[in-house]
């Protein structure tokens, strides 16, 4: 038995639809409540907060208070031209990235955007990039 | 003389079967396609030298053969016919997966559902070829692009596939850079691939620890059948996340799931014996299985599509090529193609998330499908 006959003869359509209908339903019920697991966190936390209560909370400087983006090209060139200079002469973004990382550079995203933007980031054939003196 | 003629009709020279030689060669293409191009190199070369090694002729009686009781490939073959490695391989992948990505972003969870579509619909072309229910089972869940899924769910339904079908498995997933980037940039425009997602927001530790326990039961409630799979997934998962049990969830995603990878990859090569292999099933199989794959990674882009038209921030629709779980091979090649159209475009943590919930939606569906047949 061939074609739409076989597919009929042993419930094909009804198990296709049913199997793709089940497994969106699960996953956007599973997606819907791991979206709401960060308020049930929120929740948990808060209370042990409360039960602390006197217990002055752990002043995390870092978090407070944010390395503010180095928005300026000139600074940006500054900070990271010995990283391209490691790099070599001509290297990929996804490198340059991850060095940035290893080196703690904040809102590394953001700067090497800014750099493409000011033209010290130029791109050359295959995705890579050189870094304009 | 009569001694020397006796062995050498026990020789492989002498009985070698020529379709023995055609297995050999694709052992061969296996193994360099390994090495040479580094296409998925862990399950490619135990792939194609157990192809080399299932396909040297030998007397068939004296327990050599992967089929022949008592053999030693055929005890080593037990861990596949019984689903015991690919339960392993899943209990190693939850230990090395980070779902932070997928908790930042749950929505892109959708994708990794959407994905899944490709299974279903081989499942209609199976059943349309003429294969049998369980048979049609097996070769749709290729489109999960879930090597240990598909043969865990063959080995329930159809064990006398397990070759084909794991070959065919792992061959699309190993030909993902090229099978995938086509479809993309066909269901695609420039201004689409160069969308940037944002960035993800930092998820706490309670967070991880929460979701292997609920993805656990939400998912096991609604498809018993994926507890083999999901079971170890999530206990692999919470290993990782709970940080109490470093040692083991170190051993699980390094030498258990190396062991487990090793003897798979080189039992279900070994599989492949010509006479088993080389049938027209087999070939039906490579092509359902092509379709399935490619109709996974364009159902998930063309999702994605679907939802941007909802969404205020846009989701880059290439994201939805990574809801098949080829983790993260997939991954990466979703990577790859957005910063082909912009190299400041960094989507490899987005597609992370996609591939991982896409591991979780293939094992719901071979838990489902593996249901469908026991009704």
């Amino acid at each position: 038995m061939y074609g739409f006959e076989a597919i009929s003869h042993h419930n094909g359509w009804a198990m296709a639809i049913a199997g793709a209908l089940i497994v969106m339903a699960g996953l956007s019920v599973l997606s819907f409540i791991i979206s709401q697991l960060h308020r049930v966190v929120e929740l948990i936390e808060g209370r042990g907060k409360k039960k602390l209560g006197r217990i002055p909370p752990e002043v995390d400087t870092a978090r407070e208070a944010p390395q503010a983006a180095p928005l300026d090209a000139d600074e940006l060139k500054t900070r990271y031209a010995p990283l391209a200079e490691e790099l070599g002469g001509t290297f990929k973004l996804t490198h340059l990235y991850e060095i940035a990382g290893a080196h703690d550079m904040p809102h590394i995203h953001l700067s090497i955007r800014s750099l493409r933007a000011a033209g010290v980031l130029v791109p050359e054939a295959d995705g890579v990039f050189k870094w304009q003196q | 003389m009569e001694l020397l003629y006796e062995f050498w009709s026990n020789t492989g020279y002498y009985l070698v079967d020529p379709r023995n030689l055609v297995m050999i060669v694709v052992g061969c293409v296996f193994v360099y396609l390994a090495i040479a191009k580094e296409y998925e190199p862990l399950l490619l070369l135990p792939i194609g030298f157990g192809i080399l090694v299932g396909n040297i002729p030998f007397f068939k009686g004296f327990g050599i053969g992967i089929y022949e009781p008592n053999s030693m490939l055929h005890y080593l073959y037990f861990g596949v016919t019984s689903g015991v490695y690919p339960s392993i391989v899943f209990l190693g992948l939850g230990a090395m997966t980070d779902f932070s990505s997928l908790l930042a972003m749950p929505r892109l969870m959708l994708l990794g559902a959407a994905a899944q579509m490709g299974i279903y619909v081989t499942l209609l072309g199976a059943l349309g070829f003429g294969f049998m229910l369980n048979e049609a089972s097996s070769i749709a869940i290729i489109g999960g692009a879930d090597g240990p899924t598909s043969i865990f769910l063959t080995a329930k339904l159809a064990p006398h596939l397990i070759g084909p079908i794991a070959i065919a498995a792992y061959s699309y997933m190993a030909l993902i850079p090229l099978i995938q980037p086509p479809i993309m940039r066909l269901l695609t425009t420039k201004k689409e691939r160069v969308i940037h997602m944002p960035e993800m927001r930092p998820v706490s530790r309670l967070e991880r620890l929460m979701f292997p326990v609920v993805g656990l039961i939400l998912c096991c409630f609604l498809a018993p059948a994926s507890i083999p799979l999901l079971g170890p997934f999530f206990f692999g998962n919470i290993m990782k996340e709970s940080a109490v049990v470093d040692r083991l969830a170190k051993t699980a995603s390094s030498a258990i799931i190396d062991t487990a990878t090793i003897f798979l990859g080189f039992t279900v090569g070994a599989s492949t014996q010509a006479d088993v292999f080389l049938t027209p099933k087999s070939v039906g199989i490579f092509v359902l299985g092509a379709v399935a794959f490619s109709i996974a990674t364009a159902s998930g882009v063309l999702f994605a599509k679907i939802m941007n038209l909802c969404l205020k921030q846009k989701i880059n629709p290439l994201l939805g090529a990574a809801g098949v779980s080829a983790v993260p091979g997939s991954a990466r090649e979703v990577h790859l193609v957005g910063q082909k159209e912009d190299p400041s475009n960094y989507l490899l943590m987005h597609a992370m998330a996609c591939n991982s919930s896409g591991v979780i939606g293939s094992a719901i569906c071979a838990g489902i499908l593996w249901s469908f047949n026991m009704m």
